[in-house]
């Protein structure tokens, strides 16, 4: 369905239900209600409530990742406000209920707020938010067609469904008083099944139900010490869980026999090893059982995390001249997995690693110290001096006490196949079932390159930053057309971070097809490997012919420590000029330096323009126009990153009457990046040929990774009301994306990076009698990409354009 | 989960109830009200005392604005008239526009009296703060943008013709901050958007229009992180392996915040490019460069294919699982 058939569609609509309620519209006369005064209140109310169809075409995941609108009865909107006339309500002075999409739209929302003059406050919120996301070209590992049988990936590996229920309540005991009293509480969960994906002997697609859950508590006590200086002190305690389990259920081929196997997602010719198919005919496709595979796989973990915060605040303008904000708060978090499990058996191929076992406690901390100042003086009534300081300190250690274990098969008979998804587990290393010489068919089988039997590791990492931040600046106020002010940020920033490997106790096995005497039949391998024919240090040759290696220090990558420390200076300069009352221009502008960056993109050189100029030549005409400039950069020698974000808006408003209203605007956004990239990649026409010109690079290419991304956004908006009755509006929304990327395979569709994302409206709303309207709304959503996503030698993953058009029919009555 | 929808219905069904309760205590009123009902919040204005010079009482002000004064009883800043132990100087319309004995001699002279319209950013939210600087909400004024930038309090919250009941704000969120934002509109009308036109969260969830201490005027968690933390609860950690950026560069240093063409909100069309920005060896990156297997022109373009738990892992140095 197109926009011209929607359009179609909408006429026929208004045309059936307009005369239906012509004569209905022309006898009422005021849809507006002043509500209803009950005892000493005075009670309004509105409710709109119908029904909404749909009718989408093409791609059904991105138009619900999208928009995710559906058919059905909706409560589109209900309010329920109560107010005392005389102020003194017995329970409440005022009451605002509201609520909307209930009845099964994504998005469902309930808003309380209860007060009572100086004796309380009560806010409440309620959210509930269905999280459809199947955008399939995210994680996407585009498989080439020439696998046989091609083998597209048409759902995101990394597809969710979650359903967030946010839940917030604020109350505020005697607000108005000098001793005041805050308590508050919040409950927020996710849930839901997600599509996640791990890299275990192979890329395999794993079926994920993730539950976190967050409980807060709030206390406040707020006190007004003299006039105009208050003093607050704040409790916050935070506690999350999360219980996430994954599991593989994706066995989409067999083994002989009809074992089921999961041999992951990417099919590219090489992976999982080359021709897995033996037989195609069969349901389903039976392959190699040499080929890298997963027969099972589990994981869980519950992490679970306490963080308790204190917050003292300061607030004063006591004095005539002078006001101030200041707080410090201590923040502290220990999150612990205390019983984190990960099993899978299957095939690597590589290592004939069988089956894997991984767990262990982690334990991670987090101390946050922050503290913040800043103040005004008011030197004259048009000078002022201003400054702020933020401190902010946390440090995250955290040690993770890994136990590993791989296991292994047995031998094949005699001219079997090894390594072999249908050779049974060994038995658990033994003298009694794998004597010396070890070549006896129930010893395990290694390979020169498996992994130790069995490992014992403490895994620790200190991650740290200290940050103070101090801005200056000078305002003074030229006249009532201008005001101006300049000054000075500076910002002093260390980052800690730390890691340290450490194995405790690592066990290498004999057993092996290749094993003999000189390489202690297979035993000395991994971190026990042979140097110049000799077992390294602390690798140690048991009588039963295991190796194990007992304290092995942390060497080479196992060690990093990196103290960086980064100064910022900036130059902050702001203008505000008012040539005329009915003009103001608002400039704001950022000239900022840091001397390293502790990240390639991480600029060194800040440049910010925010120019916002307010035109309202009548009361009902106003028109808006903004320039946002951000650049930033880090061209130092082989990073070479320039970065920039430019935007330029406009937008108008026109009310000439009460019964017309424009509101239209138009939005330009230039987005770049660019930075030296350093990769491999091959197996592919048309790829980079760039030597990498950075010395050490474990990759051997490079290119200019550029990211240009330009963004047109037009809006428009009519409301029109042709008879006091009848309340219409149209209007229309479009992004027009295009850009340009490197490219680093071909065969990536590049939607994302050049689409059409337009969604005109219209509404029409009749009134029918006191308070009781008559609306019809047709919404229309199309996605299109502009970008082919047909790409040659890439197994066909279908369009992501969808259009989808949205017939509401609804009753509003307000009393 | 099934408690914790029991939790969310109870809490839905719990504040119907409060609802109900409400509306019948007001129909319980009722009849003892009758009486009262004459005696509307009109004539508690004579509780006002103007006993301070120069100040003359909302019911002088009622002769001639009287459009003004029953919308202004109505609003939630009659309750000041409600207070027997303020002064003049304290409640009513000269609670903010100062003592009005000069203006009612001379009407026609508008500098008698202060108005709000044409007065300067700092002197409107002067007055304003005089009450609200205690909020919670206001705590951080001295460091608000807004104020800065010539934005002062009226220019979002109208005391006498608010459109929202609640903070009597010009406009609903968020039509009001894209009134001035122009350029947060097209980004929340990108395919990947935070779900604020929808009404599931609101600008101010995230930014605090009357000040903060961060950039941006953006709220931190009550775990002083960042703010994203807050729904994005799976993301905040601590980690024993945190991926550093998140933590040090904050999640805008691969996300954009308001919405944008790319899944997930990523600032590339392609996450291995994003990757790769960061992790090409070189002595001025913090981070390690991709290892000689990361073939990016097969299975390993996806970064996330392999690195899936990439904002932090306990278990994980490398974020696979």
């Amino acid at each position: 369905m197109n926009v011209r058939v929607g359009i179609r569609l909408l006429g026929c609509l208004l045309l059936v239900a307009a005369p239906f309620f012509a004569s209905a519209s022309r006898a009422q006369d005021n849809t507006g209600t002043k509500g209803i005064d009950s005892g000493n209140y005075n009670i309004q109310q509105s409710v709109e409530f119908g029904y909404r169809g749909n009718w989408v075409n093409g791609n059904q995941n991105n138009y619900d990742t999208f928009v995710n609108l559906g058919s059905g009865v909706r409560l589109f909107d209900y309010t329920l406000d109560m107010r005392s006339l005389d102020h003194r309500g017995i329970f409440f002075d005022n009451l605002n209920f509201s609520n909307f999409g209930y009845g099964g739209d994504p998005n469902n929302v309930t808003r309380l707020r209860i007060e009572k003059n100086r004796w309380y406050d009560f806010r409440g919120v309620f959210r509930r938010d269905k999280n459809f996301w199947n955008y399939n070209l995210l994680a996407n590992p585009l498989n080439p067609s020439s696998f046989n049988p091609a083998t597209p990936i048409l759902n995101s590996p990394h597809s969710l469904d979650l359903v967030r229920r946010m839940q917030d309540y604020n109350l505020t005991i005697l607000p108005q008083s000098r001793l005041r009293f805050r308590l508050g509480y919040s409950h927020y969960k996710n849930e839901g099944p997600q599509n996640w994906t791990s890299d275990t002997s192979v890329i395999s697609r794993l079926n994920r139900v993730d539950a976190s859950t967050m409980n807060a508590y709030r206390l406040g006590v707020d006190y007004t010490i003299v006039p105009r200086t208050i003093i607050s002190y704040d409790q916050f305690l935070n506690y999350s869980k999360q219980d996430d389990t994954a599991r593989d259920q994706n066995f989409l081929f067999q083994l002989t026999g009809g074992i089921p196997v999961d041999l992951g997602i990417p099919f590219n010719g090489t992976t999982p090893c080359a021709a897995p198919i033996t037989n195609g005919g069969t349901t389903p496709p039976t392959v190699k059982a040499n080929c890298s595979g997963l027969l099972s796989y589990s994981l869980a973990g519950r992490p679970r995390n306490f963080m308790p915060t204190e917050r003292l605040s300061l607030r004063s303008s006591y004095f005539r001249k002078f006001e101030m904000t200041s707080s410090v708060a201590y923040s502290s978090a220990n999150n612990q997995l205390p019983d984190y499990s990960e099993l899978s058996t299957g095939l690597s191929s590589r290592t004939a690693q069988r089956s894997t076992t991984s767990g262990g406690p982690a334990d991670a901390k987090r101390v946050t110290v922050t503290a913040d100042w800043s103040g005004i003086y008011s030197v004259t009534e048009k000078f002022r001096i201003e400054d702020s300081f933020a401190y902010n300190n946390w440090r995250i250690p955290g040690v993770w006490n890994a136990v590993l274990g791989n296991g292994f098969s047995v031998a094949p008979a005699a001219g079997g196949l090894f390594p072999s998804m249908l050779l049974p587990l060994s038995a658990p290393f033994s003298a009694a079932t794998c004597p010396a010489p070890f070549t006896a068919a129930t010893c395990p089988q290694h390979t020169s390159s498996s992994g130790e039997d069995f490992e014992m590791e403490t895994n620790s990492r200190f991650l740290g930053q200290n940050s103070k931040t101090n801005n200056f600046e000078l305002a003074y106020d030229f006249s009532k057309r201008l005001s101006a002010r300049i000054g000075y940020l500076y910002e002093n920033r260390v980052v800690a971070d730390f890691f340290q490997s450490r194995d405790i106790a690592e066990i290498y096995d004999p057993g092996g097809p290749t094993g003999n005497a000189a390489n202690f039949h297979l035993a000395a391998r991994g971190d026990c490997a042979l140097v110049g024919g000799v077992l390294p240090a602390k690798c140690t040759l048991q009588a039963n012919g295991s190796i194990i290696a007992v304290g092995l220090d942390a060497v080479g990558t196992d060690t990093e420590r990196n103290l960086t420390e980064i100064h910022t200076n900036a130059a902050v300069v702001g203008l505000t000029f008012r040539p005329m009352d009915t003009l103001r221009i608002n400039g704001d502008f950022l000239f900022g330096y840091s001397d390293f960056a502790l990240f390639r993109t991480s600029p060194r050189q800040v440049q910010q323009y925010k120019i916002h100029a307010t035109y309202t030549p009548r009361p009902w005409m106003s028109v808006d126009g903004a320039i946002d400039l951000h650049e930033n950069r880090d061209n130092v020698f082989q990073v070479n990153n320039l970065a920039h974000g430019r935007t330029y808006s406009f937008g108008t408003i026109l009310s000439p009457n009460p019964k017309l209203t424009f509101d239209l605007g138009y939005n330009y956004n230039d987005i770049h990046s660019e930075a030296l990239v350093c990769f491999a990649a091959s197996g592919q026409a048309g790829l980079p040929t760039t030597p990498c010109p950075i010395v050490g690079s474990p990759v051997a290419l490079s290119s200019n990774g550029f990211y240009n991304s330009l963004q047109h956004f037009v809006y428009s908006d009519v409301m029109i009301k042709p008879m006091k009755a009848i309340t219409a509006s149209f209007g229309y929304m479009g992004s027009f994306v295009g850009g340009s990327t490197l490219v680093l395979n071909p065969l990536q569709p590049l939607t994302a990076l050049a689409f059409n994302y337009q969604k005109p409206y219209a509404m029409i709303q009749i009134d029918l009698y006191k308070g009781l309207s008559y609306k019809t709304t047709w919404n229309y959503y199309g996605y299109n990409g502009k970008a082919p996503s047909a790409i040659t030698g890439l197994a066909p993953i279908g369009s992501p354009d969808f259009n989808g058009s949205l017939a509401t029919f609804a009753v509003r009555y307000a009393f | 989960m099934g408690r914790v929808k029991g939790l969310g219905f109870c809490s839905f069904a719990a504040m119907l109830m409060i609802t109900g309760l409400m509306i019948s205590s007001a129909q319980a009123q009722e009849k003892t009200a009758e009486k009262g009902k004459s005696d509307s919040a009109a004539s508690k204005t004579a509780e006002q005392k103007p006993s301070e010079k120069g100040y003359v009482g909302s019911d002088t002000c009622k002769t001639c604005h009287e459009d003004v004064f029953n919308g202004y009883e109505k609003s939630p800043h009659y309750k000041t008239m409600l207070d027997p132990h303020a002064t003049a100087s304290k409640q009513g319309c000269e609670g903010c526009h100062g003592p009005g004995e000069e203006h009612t001699g001379d009407p026609a002279d508008k500098t008698k009296i202060f108005g709000f319209k044409g007065a300067s950013t700092e002197k409107v939210n002067s007055k304003c703060l005089t009450c609200h600087a205690s909020g919670p909400q206001q705590m951080n004024a001295t460091n608000s943008l807004h104020r800065r930038n010539d934005v002062s309090c009226i220019s979002c919250h109208s005391p006498h013709h608010a459109q929202t009941k609640e903070f009597l704000l010009v406009k609903s969120q968020p039509e009001l901050c894209y009134s001035c934002h122009l350029q947060q509109k097209p980004q929340f009308n990108m395919p990947f958007h935070h779900r604020v036109n929808e009404g599931l969260v609101q600008c101010t969830d995230c930014h605090n229009p009357h000040g903060t201490v961060k950039p941006k005027q953006v709220r931190t968690s009550a775990t002083q992180d960042a703010v994203c933390f807050t729904c994005h609860i799976d993301k905040q950690g601590p980690f024993v392996f945190e991926h550093m950026p998140v933590k040090t560069e904050g999640c805008v240093s691969c996300h954009t915040p308001h919405g944008s063409p790319n899944p997930h909100m990523l600032k590339f069309s392609n996450v291995n490019l994003l990757c790769l920005q960061c992790h090409t060896t070189s002595s001025f990156s913090g981070a390690p460069g991709t290892p000689s297997f990361h073939n990016q022109a097969a299975q390993y373009q996806a970064c996330t294919l392999c690195h899936p738990q990439i904002h932090g892992s306990n278990v994980d140095r490398t974020f696979f699982k």
